[in-house]
């Protein structure tokens, strides 16, 4: 059953996902960040399944294994559009919405091609394991696919002198987000012997997702833009 | 026509490297359990590694994942 820590991470992501959707509802914001509250309430929702069937079925049971890899699969999927949403609103004047579209859809499908050819590799007999492991697999690549599109288009967004201040704490919380996730994910095969710490960093990680996004939408109005640096010219006295 | 050819092959070029970039991190990794970040609740235990019964043939061998748990407990 989950430690202490478990559930001081867990109250404290449940809240924070909450305090972002009532920060955005209150600055009637809903609809233009419209898939983070897709993924916050899917979060919530899968949050609430989760220890229902943990508490009910326990830890080691099948139910729980399932509930808990197939909902991490959906909120992957979830946070995937989070990000096609922020290239969005990051190239909204140049009218590339439906290549984003399609490209989105490209991305999406090519990775769960991807993972099924991976699994198919296995040579699984059953097909309701092959299914878990290609949606294991699939989520699991939308971890990497996401780190590199959030850097893609921190990179984008560094290109066009994106000055939204908001839209820039959004991806760049997301960058770390990601970035974290592959590091620990990283040292933890380098170095297995302290995996107490990082069993650690992924829940601490999931808190400090919806928290830093809360003090994002709390804290920064939405027209507020950064003030670029400004170039003046020097003149040498000969 | 070509602007399209360019939408997917830039997706494409993402996959690649995202895969690219997975294997590296996950390289030599034989028995390391999944990555898990999304939502709360504690991760479930590798179902193979705890009570009995046959333990259905590794994967670990082919790449990284869990193994749902064997259907015959």
């Amino acid at each position: 059953m989950p430690g202490t820590v478990d559930y001081i991470f867990s109250v404290a992501t449940f809240a924070a996902e909450v305090a972002v959707l009532l920060c955005l509802a209150r600055q009637r914001s809903l609809s233009r960040y419209f898939f983070v509250v897709l993924y916050m309430l899917a979060s919530l929702i899968v949050h609430v399944g989760r220890y229902t069937v943990l508490f009910s079925l326990g830890l080691k049971s099948p139910e729980y294994f399932y509930f808990y890899y197939y909902s991490d699969a959906l909120l992957s999927i979830c946070l995937f559009f989070v990000l096609m949403g922020l290239y969005t609103q990051a190239f909204s004047d140049m009218g590339v919405k439906k290549y984003l579209r399609v490209g989105a859809l490209v991305l999406l499908g090519g990775t769960a091609w991807f993972s099924y050819g991976i699994v198919e590799q296995m040579a699984i007999k059953e097909s309701h394991l092959m299914l878990t492991r290609v949606v294991v697999e699939m989520s699991q690549n939308l971890y990497f696919v996401g780190l590199v599109l959030t850097y893609l288009l921190w990179g984008a967004m560094l290109k066009v002198r994106e000055n939204r201040l908001r839209l820039i704490q959004i991806v760049l919380v997301l960058g770390i987000y990601f970035s974290v996730f592959a590091a620990n994910y990283a040292f933890r095969n380098l170095d297995p012997q302290f995996s107490l710490i990082w069993r650690y960093v992924p829940p601490l990680m999931g808190a400090v997702l919806p928290v830093a996004w809360y003090m994002t939408f709390w804290k920064i109005p939405e027209d507020a833009r950064l003030a670029t640096a400004r170039v003046a010219p020097v003149h040498h006295r000969q | 026509m070509n602007r399209w050819l360019t939408v997917v092959v830039v997706a494409l070029l993402v996959l690649v490297g995202a895969m690219g970039l997975k294997t590296a991190v996950v390289a030599d990794s034989s028995d390391t359990p999944v990555m898990t970040a999304n939502g709360g609740g504690p991760v479930p235990p590798s179902p193979w590694k705890n009570g009995g019964g046959p333990v259905p043939p590794s994967p670990w061998k082919n790449g990284g994942g869990p193994v749902p748990p064997s259907p015959w407990k």
